[in-house]
């Protein structure tokens, strides 16, 4: 109760008293009913739609508004992730999808309101989905991985019933309405805030919300805390109650050894952005609840520029794969913590199923790394750079100076590039940089997926900036794949081809640790990388 | 009446002739951005489908589309119609962000300074009665201490023993601990708001919360007010006047106090201004290490993502706030000594 020992009797009573006047029914919160997250980043919008918005302002807008559908959740490995392929109602009481996939039916559920008290229509729905298709937003470039991309395809047929209609039956067009964008706007107190030149109220639904989520918010101070209190009348979670916590304060702490030290004191509840080296030490300690799930929708890895010399040649990329030391490595950046991508066995030198990521049969070969140098050419090795972002440097410097020493042990002599964020994001969307380190991470990750966003065309997210038609072609055509086997054997020959390409040499999947008091329960990784409010409670 | 006067007009002389210097740090940081590799627009649109149309919508948005001459022009005027530019990280108006931030280190810095001059005037003092004492060289082993242990590690310390070993300080997040509900703004200063407010508890609560920071600060500047103390009091304890003093038999307290210090302060006014003026934009790491909304952290981690306006909104502020304290120290010299504001 240290909550109380902070104020004065005078004090707790006009509090109250506000709190009284501001949420009439509900009544002077405790410790107990409000959850104190920490992050080292901050909620810097309330529309997750906003070009620069944070991982914090996805998680924050899960809570404050609802989607047509949301995630189910599995356990992996004893623990809870979210479930790609079991896609739930959230406004939707129940979806149909037409036998030729083509056509997508969601009845709304009639209680459901809106937090200003008025109903969520069918109007209101295709409202919302037309302005993520639209608007200038990031949205528009999401749905468009799920083929929805023209107002024309929303369909009210009534107030409770809206059809979304697909040119192709696209697997990935109902898992592309349960992630972070598509969220349902209150279209009337929207309209009422939009201008000529905003006519999607973009501006507004920046600082103010207008949903009907499970949380609404109370304070809202950019980069350094938001506060939301719980929306009694909210029931789309999956056991049909309200949230669990009364209020949530989502807290920016820059200082990572601070928001240890915060949730060690208990002060703070949850957190999952620590250092690798504090989780292990909280986890030792035993007296808290660490839960570290691999982020198995996220690869960290090396990536070669597969069009700047020396590395166009395969057997360069091939030599530097079979460099890397990868279990120093793997202990050095991440103290072990995450699932490796490298070190397998393929008995018969084919990948084991389709799955990307796919753990690779590299590992560290010094003779081998020398003799496909040599074959490149170069045995006398040669010199480059091996780049990483600042805001990546806890995890990459420990990681490049193992980088550097040991390929200097094949003759490849390495400078280390330590570049601030902005100027790596510049240098890998110009394809400057020849080697260097990045992570990725995909919503809905399923195998084609992966392969059309990061290995092909000329865009960012091609950080190797490969170009190999029969890729391109396989990913594509997965994309629309009915037949379960067929995807499989797709994703077979994608895992091939990585693999005799070497474009770039995935390393791990890192962990997430959630490190949380004790009497937390119902932690759940999100697709978003964030804690859904909603998800947790307190025993 | 006329000395006062005499102030205002030296007063406002100077803030004429800190314009044209203000208008060069203006268009000096401006282009320094510009010239600064890494796009704002990539990075902001980092989202995990944003390509090149996102990549235009953002550079559009922040005006970057433009040439720089062009860019230049609607900056100044802008500047002109008191409007900095907003930031891409926190989606607010850049001023907004600054004069809610601004308070909260200007408390924390004035705070430290504060701490700091009680500490190193009457350290320097001691230190300047007895040269070569032993305690001279312990006031010295003190300030070498407090200026080499860099701030982020004292502040780290502090919170080491006193939040997490003791226990006796709040955690150590920001201005007021979050379950606290907030006294009505009028000054931005939450401890003397909570005062005007008549809360007591809640000004010891942000009372207790500034102490941990303020120290870790005031830690790194004692020793160039301690240093510059001493030697001013030598020089002035050498002095005729202090020897003439000590002659006719005035006390001890005195001489020391109202003769010799008071002339030794004038040197101790001028570091205090430069010291408060490079604290207030170091003071950084403190403000990291503390989760302290202040401006220094704010312009750092826009500087960091190349947000453009407020690194830029920061400069001019921090520009802005040196001239007033020059001028601060201008008018504090006229009071230490009044010979300064003639002519």
């Amino acid at each position: 109760m240290r909550f109380v020992s902070f104020r004065s009797a005078s004090s707790v009573l006009a509090t109250t008293a506000l709190l009284l006047v501001a949420t009439a029914p509900s009544q002077a919160q405790t410790r107990a009913e409000t959850l104190r997250y920490v992050t080292g980043a901050s909620v810097n919008t309330l529309d997750p739609n906003i070009p620069g918005s944070t991982r914090e302002s996805f998680a924050l807008s899960m809570s404050t508004y609802d989607r047509l559908v949301a995630f189910g959740r599995k356990q992996l490995n004893g623990k809870w992730v979210f479930d790609l392929d079991k896609i739930t109602g959230e406004l939707a009481e129940s979806y149909v999808v037409s036998p030729d996939g083509l056509k997508l039916t969601f009845r709304l559920r009639k209680d459901a309101k809106f937090q200003d008290g008025s109903p969520v229509t069918a109007e209101d729905v295709k409202w919302s989905l037309d302005r993520c298709v639209t608007a200038p937003i990031l949205g528009k470039a999401q749905l468009l991985t799920g083929s929805l991309t023209s107002a024309d395809q929303f369909k009210v047929i009534d107030p409770l019933t809206i059809e979304v209609t697909l040119p192709k039956p696209d697997k990935l067009a109902l898992p592309n309405l349960a992630t972070v964008y598509p969220l349902i706007i209150n279209s009337k107190v929207a309209k009422e805030h939009a201008t000529p030149e905003d006519p999607w109220a973009t501006a507004w639904l920046k600082e103010h919300t207008a949903g009907s989520g499970a949380y609404v918010i109370e304070s809202f101070k950019p980069g350094e805390q938001v506060i939301i209190k719980r929306n009694e009348d909210w029931n789309r979670g999956s056991p049909d109650k309200p949230a669990f916590f009364k209020r949530v304060i989502v807290q920016s702490v820059p200082e990572p050894a601070t928001r240890a030290n915060l949730v060690e004191r208990g002060d703070a509840d949850l957190v999952v952005d620590l250092q690798a080296s504090d989780v292990q030490s909280l986890e030792a300690k035993g007296k808290l609840k660490v839960i570290s799930t691999p982020q198995y929708n996220s690869i960290t890895f090396v990536s070669m520029n597969n069009q700047i010399p020396p590395f166009d040649n395969v057997n360069v990329r091939r030599a530097v794969a079979f460099a890397l030391p990868y279990e120093d490595m793997f202990k050095a950046a991440l103290f072990g913590r995450g699932a490796p991508l490298f070190g397998a066995t393929w008995p018969d030198g084919k990948p084991l199923n389709g799955i990307y990521p796919f753990q690779a049969p590299v590992k560290t070969d010094l003779d081998k790394a020398r003799e496909y140098l040599k074959a490149a050419g170069l045995p006398e090795g040669f010199s480059t750079t091996f780049s990483f972002n600042v805001g990546q440097a806890s995890t990459a410097e420990p990681m490049a100076a193992l980088v550097k020493e040991s390929l200097a042990k094949i003759g490849i002599k390495v400078d280390i590039q330590k570049l601030p964020d902005a100027q790596m994001s510049t240098q890998i969307n110009e394809k400057k940089l020849p080697l260097f380190t990045e992570g990725i991470v995909a919503w809905l990750p399923s195998t084609d997926y992966f392969y059309r966003n990061f290995y092909t065309g000329n865009q960012r997210w091609n950080y190797s900036s490969i170009n190999n038609p029969e890729l391109a072609t396989i990913a594509q055509e997965a994309r629309f794949e009915p037949d379960k086997a067929k995807y499989e054997e797709a994703g077979r020959k994608l895992n091939a081809i990585h693999f005799s390409e070497m474009p770039q040499i995935p390393l791990w999947q890192p962990n997430q640790d959630a490190v949380m008091a004790s009497s937390i329960e119902g932690y759940t990784y999100e697709f978003h990388r964030q804690v859904d409010y909603r998800d947790v409670s307190r025993k | 009446m006329t000395g006062f006067g005499a102030t205002v007009v030296r007063a406002g002389r100077r803030l004429l002739s800190s314009l044209p210097a203000l208008f060069g740090v203006l268009v000096f940081t401006f282009l320094l951005m510009r010239v600064l590799p890494g796009d704002p627009a990539v990075f902001f649109a980092s989202g995990p489908n944003a390509g090149k149309e996102e990549i235009e919508q953002i550079r559009k948005q922040m005006g970057l589309d433009k040439s720089v001459p062009e860019q230049l022009v609607f900056y100044l005027s802008d500047i002109g119609r008191g409007n900095l530019g907003r930031s891409m990280m926190t989606g607010q108006p850049v001023l907004k962000d600054l004069r809610e931030r601004l308070p909260a280190s200007l408390e924390l810095t004035f705070t430290a300074l504060l701490i700091a001059l009680i500490a190193a005037v009457p350290l320097g003092v001691v230190a300047a009665l007895k040269p070569g004492s032993l305690v001279d060289h312990g006031v010295r082993l003190f300030c070498a201490l407090g200026v080499c242990v860099p701030t982020f590690v004292s502040g780290l310390l502090l919170i080491y023993v006193f939040y997490y070993l003791l226990g006796l300080a709040p955690d150590p997040t920001g201005r007021i601990d979050v379950f606290t509900s907030l006294p009505p703004q009028r000054t931005g200063f939450l401890s003397i708001d909570f005062l005007l407010a008549g809360d007591i508890e809640g000004w010891w609560a942000t009372c207790k919360q500034l102490i941990l920071p303020a120290l870790s600060m005031a830690l790194f500047v004692i020793a160039p007010l301690a240093r510059i103390t001493r030697a001013s009091m030598l020089v002035s304890l050498g002095s005729d006047f202090v020897r003439t003093a000590r002659s006719v038999g005035l006390s001890w307290q005195k001489v020391v106090v109202t003769y010799a210090l008071r002339n030794a302060i004038l040197p101790v006014i001028t570091i205090a201004g430069i010291v408060f003026s490079t604290m207030l934009g170091a003071n950084v790491l403190v403000e990291k290490v503390f989760s302290w909304p202040g401006v220094a952290s704010y312009a750092l981690d826009a500087l960091l993502s190349s947000d453009y306006a407020p690194v830029q909104g920061f400069v001019l502020l921090m520009a802005g706030i040196f001239v007033l304290v020059n001028l601060v120290v201008d008018i504090c010299y006229g009071i230490a000594d009044p010979r300064v504001s003639i002519g």
